[in-house]
Parts: C-alpha cells; sequence; structure tokens
C-alpha cells in the first residue's frame, strides 16, 4: 500500500508541476464542451425552404403558410418552374422544396386528398431526416385541419365521430433540446479522452526517461504500480465530470433527476475502465507518441460512434452493435443520460453499472499482465 | 538476514547470453565476484557492457544462462534479488520535475523504508554528498556532477549490500568525480560490493579487480597492477616537440609495440627484446626533424593494456582518458 501511495503522490506532483498538462486536463474539456454544445446542435429550426406553387388557390396559400408559421421551415424562396428546384437545391438557398400539384385546391375542396410533393437534399442528411419529419407531420396536422373543416361544413360532430387519434409526446426531453444529450454525453466523450490519453503516456514517459527501470529493480509489484498510476488519474477524471456537469447544469440548463452517488459509483467504474485501457497502451507502445495515436484511436472514435453519443446504437449495423457490447462507453453513456434526463434508481440501473464494474476488473488486471516487468 | 547462501559470492554469472535479434550482445559470461569487492568492467562502447548489468540487475531477460546474486537466480527469482541491490544507470534516471528531497522519498518508499530511516538516511546521503542546501531544488535545475551524486543517494537510501554503477561518471567534471570516488571508497569500506563500468583507466585503476569485456565476451580478469604486469615489454616516455606528428614516427619503428600520447609527452611501449630502443628512439627522432627534451623509462598503465591485450580494440578513440587528469600510471 505504501508503494501504491508512493507512486500515486508522484504521478500527482507530475500532473501539477505541468502547466502544460493542467491545461490539457481542466480547460481542454471547457473548451470542447462549448464547442461541441453549440457547434453539433441538432436542433434544426428556420430551414430554408422554397416553394413551387402550381395550384394558386387559397388552399395552396393556406397550406404554405402553415409551413411558414410552424418556425421549422423558413419560406424564403418562391420558384416559377419545376427546374428551379435544382437551382435552389444546388446554390443552397433551400434544403427542402415544396411542390404543391395542380389541383390541389380542387382536390381538397371536393374532398379528396390533395398531393403534395416534398423534395429535400438529401446531401445534409441531419437537414433532411428533419426537413421529411417535420413536413410530413406538418402536411398530415393540416391535413386533419382540412377534413374536420369539411366534416362540420357537412354538419358532422367531429368530436362524436369514433377514429384512430395518434397523440405522440416526448418525455424527459419534451422541447427536443439538443444541449438535453449532448451535454451528458460529452461527459462521457471528454472524460473517456483525458483519461485514456493522459494515462497512455505515463509508462511510455518513464522509459524514455530512463526512470522505468528505476521502478523495475524496485520490488514494486506489477499490479501496485498500475494502481498507484490510476490514482491521481482517477482523482482528475472525476474533477472533469464535476467541473462538465455544473457547467451543463448552470449554464446550458439541463436537469440531473438521478442519484449523485449512483453517477459517482459509475463514473469511478467507467474511468478504471478508460485508465486501464490506457495503461494497456502505455504497457505496449514503444514511443510517447504512438501511444498519443493509439489512445485517442481507441478512446475518441468508438465513444463517438458506439456508444450511442451522435448514433442511436439500434441505427448501427448490426456487426457494430455487437462490437459496442466490447466497449464499456456504451454502458456508461447509458447510464449517464439515464441519471441525468429520466432519474433511475439502482434498480434500473443495475445491469450497466455490473457490466462497468466487469470491465474495470478485466482491464485492469490485463494492463498489469501486458506490463512486462522487463525491459 | 542472513541466510547459508550469504556467506558465498556476490555474484555467479553463469553462461550469460543476451540477443537482440541477431546481434549477440552478451556471448557466454561467466563471472564470480566475491563479497565486498569493487569490481571494474572495462571495455570500449557497444562491447556488451551495459547488457550485462541489465541482467545482472533483473531489467534484462537473459536469453539464455543465468546468474546467482547472493545465491538468488535473476531469471527465477527476481523479486529476492531486487531488495538487496542498487542499481545506477548509464541515463539520469530521477523524476527532473521532483526536487532532490521528494526524489529521495520516492525511492526510499517504493523500496520500503521506515518514515525514521528515511529521515536521518536521507540527511545523513545529502551531507555526505554535498546536497543538502539543494534539497528543495529540482533535479532538473542541477549541474551533471550534482544528477549523479543525487542517483547514487537514491539508490543507496535503501542501503542495498551492492551496488551496479553503470558508467556513473560520465560526463561529468574532474572534481565531482573524484568525490563521487571518494563516496565509493567509503562504502567499500562499509562491506558494500560494487560493480562498476567504466570507461576511464583511472577509475579501472581504484578497482580492487577489473575484467576486460569486448564483443560481448570477458577475455580476461585481474588485479589492475596484474593486468600492468601482463603487458609485454617495457615504456619509454618521451617528451619531444611536435608530439602529434612524432607518433606516427614512433610507430613506423619495429620494435615499438604501442603509442600513446599522454599532455604533451609520448609513452611508448616497445618490446623487450630490443636491448638499445633508447638510442634508436633517439636517432629516429633526430632523422625526422624532431627535438627530444627528455627521455625516461616509465611503467605500464592500464591504457596499455587494454592498446595490447584485448586484440580487437582501437587503441585510438575506443577508450576514453580524461585531459584533465593525468593517467595514474604516469604519476608513479
Amino acid at each position: 500500500m505504501r508503494r501504491i501511495l508512493a507512486i500515486a503522490r508522484k504521478d500527482f506532483l507530475h500532473i501539477i508541476r505541468d502547466k502544460r498538462m493542467l491545461g490539457v486536463i481542466l480547460i481542454m474539456p471547457l473548451v470542447q464542451l462549448f464547442l461541441y454544445a453549440y457547434a453539433l446542435s441538432f436542433d434544426i429550426k428556420h430551414l430554408p425552404t422554397a416553394v413551387l406553387d402550381l395550384d394558386r388557390t387559397t388552399y395552396s396559400r393556406q397550406y404554405v403558410d402553415a409551413l411558414q408559421q410552424s418556425n421549422y421551415f423558413d419560406v424564403n424562396k418562391r420558384l416559377v418552374r419545376f427546374d428551379d428546384v435544382d437551382t435552389a437545391f444546388l446554390s443552397n438557398e433551400a434544403k427542402v422544396c415544396v411542390v404543391v400539384g395542380r389541383g390541389f385546391g380542387h382536390d381538397v375542396a371536393s374532398g379528396r386528398a390533395g398531393a403534395v410533393q416534398l423534395l429535400v437534399d438529401g446531401s445534409d442528411a441531419n437537414s433532411a431526416q428533419l426537413g421529411q419529419a417535420y413536413a410530413g407531420a406538418l402536411s398530415r396536422i393540416y391535413g386533419g385541419r382540412i377534413l374536420v373543416n369539411q366534416f362540420e361544413a357537412k354538419g358532422f360532430n367531429v368530436a362524436s365521430a369514433a377514429g384512430l387519434t395518434s397523440s405522440i409526446r416526448t418525455w424527459y426531453n419534451p422541447e427536443g433540446r439538443s444541449a438535453y444529450y449532448f451535454v451528458p454525453g460529452l461527459i462521457v466523450v471528454l472524460v473517456t479522452m483525458v483519461t485514456t490519453i493522459q494515462t497512455a503516456n505515463t509508462l511510455v514517459k518513464e522509459k524514455e526517461n530512463g526512470t522505468y527501470e528505476q521502478l523495475i529493480v524496485s520490488p514494486i509489484r506489477r499490479i501496485e504500480l498500475m494502481l498507484g498510476k490510476i490514482m491521481p488519474w482517477a482523482l482528475i477524471g472525476a474533477l472533469d465530470i464535476i467541473i462538465i456537469a455544473t457547467i451543463g447544469l448552470v449554464v446550458f440548463r439541463i436537469p440531473f433527476r438521478g442519484s449523485a452517488l449512483l453517477l459517482a459509483l459509475s463514473s469511478l467504474l467507467y474511468v478504471l475502465c478508460t485508465l486501464g485501457l490506457g495503461l494497456i497502451v502505455s504497457a505496449r507502445a514503444s514511443s510517447v507518441d504512438t501511444a498519443n495515436q493509439l489512445a485517442a484511436l481507441i478512446s475518441f472514435l468508438p465513444t463517438f460512434m458506439l456508444s450511442g453519443f451522435v448514433f442511436p446504437i439500434s441505427n448501427l449495423p448490426v456487426f457494430l452493435q455487437f462490437v459496442s457490447y466490447l466497449y464499456p462507453a456504451r454502458y456508461f453513456m447509458s447510464i449517464v443520460r439515464i441519471i441525468f434526463l429520466k432519474g433511475g434508481s439502482f434498480g434500473v440501473l443495475w445491469p450497466n453499472i455490473a457490466a462497468l464494474a466487469i470491465f474495470a476488473t478485466v482491464i485492469i488486471v490485463a494492463a498489469a499482465a501486458l506490463y512486462r516487468e522487463r525491459a | 538476514m542472513t541466510t547459508s547462501s550469504d556467506t558465498g559470492l556476490a555474484i555467479d554469472a553463469r553462461e550469460l547470453r543476451r540477443n537482440f535479434g541477431d546481434l549477440v550482445a552478451v556471448d557466454g559470461v561467466s563471472l564470480e565476484i566475491g563479497r565486498g569487492q569493487v569490481f571494474g568492467l572495462v571495455g570500449p562502447d557497444g562491447a556488451g557492457k551495459s547488457t550485462l548489468i541489465r541482467m545482472l540487475t533483473t531489467v534484462l531477460a537473459p536469453t539464455s544462462g543465468d546468474a546467482l546474486i547472493f545465491g538468488k537466480s535473476v531469471v527465477t527469482e527476481p523479486h529476492d534479488v531486487k531488495p538487496r541491490i542498487g542499481y545506477m544507470s548509464q541515463q539520469f534516471s530521477l523524476y527532473g520535475d521532483l526536487t532532490v528531497q521528494e526524489n529521495l522519498d520516492f525511492f526510499a518508499e517504493l523500496r520500503g523504508v521506515t518514515r525514521a530511516d528515511i529521515k536521518s538516511r536521507s540527511e545523513r546521503l545529502l551531507e555526505f554528498s554535498g546536497l543538502t542546501e539543494f534539497r528543495k531544488r529540482q533535479a532538473q535545475f542541477l549541474s551533471g556532477g550534482m544528477k549523479q551524486k543525487l542517483a547514487l543517494a537514491a539508490t543507496l537510501i535503501s542501503e542495498p549490500d551492492m551496488l551496479f554503477l553503470d558508467e556513473p561518471t560520465t560526463g561529468v567534471d574532474p572534481v565531482s568525480r573524484r568525490e563521487f570516488w571518494r563516496i565509493i571508497s567509503d562504502l567499500h569500506r562499509q562491506g558494500i560490493t560494487v560493480f562498476v563500468a567504466t570507461p576511464y583507466m583511472d577509475e579501472a585503476d581504484r578497482c580492487d579487480e577489473i575484467a576486460f569485456m569486448t564483443q560481448g565476451k570477458i577475455i580476461l580478469r585481474d588485479t589492475p597492477s596484474g593486468m600492468k604486469r601482463r603487458v609485454p615489454g617495457r615504456v619509454i616516455e618521451v617528451v619531444v616537440s611536435d608530439y602529434h606528428e612524432a607518433m606516427t614516427v614512433a610507430r613506423a619503428l619495429p620494435f615499438v609495440n604501442s603509442v600513446d600520447a599522454s599532455g604533451d609527452r609520448l609513452r611508448i611501449l616497445v618490446d623487450n627484446e630490443t636491448a638499445d630502443c633508447e638510442e634508436c628512439l633517439r636517432k629516429a627522432f633526430a632523422e625526422a626533424g624532431f627535438d627530444v627534451s627528455q627521455m625516461h623509462p616509465s611503467s605500464t598503465d592500464l591504457e596499455m593494456a587494454f592498446a595490447t591485450l584485448i586484440p580487437s580494440a582501437a587503441p585510438a578513440g575506443g577508450f576514453e582518458t580524461t585531459a584533465d587528469e593525468p593517467v595514474l600510471g604516469v604519476a608513479e
């Protein structure tokens, strides 16, 4: 135990004496937090929209007005001919084009379905998807309103008519604010990067400085060295989590509905996983540069892609879905989102927490085994 | 702790071998060294000295063979070897961003020295190495000599029974080198076994015994005076104008075995068979137009021993002498 503490104290001194390192571990996450939170916003409003109204009736104008009033679409371009659609997309003046077909007003007035064509610029996948969904929804709502009007005009009591209605409500994030799922997700991404990359450096640095041989000739056990190296970084990982979470709560006004204790517990387990991964890299890498690149590769990409941070895991190819089970970020991501947005007790979270505990144990034992006792 | 094997050898290496790919760095070294000795390992760069030390200190696993340190195998019982040895590698191996005191504390804690002992020992070691007033300075801001003394102090804080020093004074000024060896002499008196690799002849001369190592093998082992006696022939010391050019002249003579320059004088090793070497030398120098101001017999030194006893060792460049201090053989 004394040897573990000796290593921990020494590494802690390395950290606090290195001003650049302090910047990397405390300031960089903040910069990234603001960068990602603002730049990666998936809140789509005011989509530039072009309208080609071939019908030019009261009904068609009503429909276009409904689009405009929704705030999701900015109708900033009126087209005359169908060929203009291509021009509008190419010049990026519009992401969505709405074509109201000839006879739309007549069809609606005579009780038939009015035809509207929706063209979406697929080169911007996000806007395309959302534009499609919003416009589809608006068309249904508008269509429904027309129906109701018509039925009422014909003397039906709509309220008494039995029919299928579906009402969609978004729980936990009713306004669909992307900060709600981004900020908790960023906690996972940033903590992963800081802890993995920095620990990946520690053993390699000792090798390059020649101090590694002194550690080898001392009677320290491998697992003691590993634990000593992990301790200061676990502290710093915790500090990073607290800082990002606080900013999330104060600046981005995300909710915190779960238990801080459970968050602390799962954070600890997760940080042990990432630190262990860093040590595995460090035990095997031949130079600081290799260690940095390798650590960035194993921390950044999987956390970004395979944790559900950007893409829902269920949207991934089946093969990658399996791979995501092998990476601890997925479990921590779901824990963090549940704790911040939904609340969630230990009874709900325990399978994820148990998975993290298993990963932490396996990874640290593996790191100790891979670290060579000889040069 | 005294076990039955404690009465035996400090080092008992058997056919130690280490390959790096196709390169054979250490080629079957067997070596027995008794306790309490200061043992010097001398050889040109690339001879395998560091590799041998790193195997003896459990840092590097031998490709084959084994070595017992105080009766414990470096291959199968490294954890019994480690607590008893101290190792100072060639590269500065302390933490530059930690202070002198923090470095000492760290290595003491790592090696399980009790808190009370850390305090008393580090005070003594700092005093001993003249670092007391620098204890709060970061190690990276120490001079080369102070760094080496700190490294030695860090190695000594656990009071090992055996010290391995790999070229401990390379790049250190002469005053610090002398101080460093004073410390080693003190340790020697306390009964610590010292195994030191050195490129300096004057340092080799201070050892109880030395071994010549070249191309991965130990080819000769003797006391320093024994080594000198092995040199065939006798030495004539000559002070001559333009000694650099004069070396070429001397080397061309058939009875001359080797020529070294030491300061402004030439040390010429001649064979025993030729009786009138002095006369021949005077004649040769005079004919070539060099003035000889002094000429007298001298004794052989280790420098010569290396030049003549190691077949493949290049006499020029392979070994280093210190320009600042006279080679010991000269002063005698």
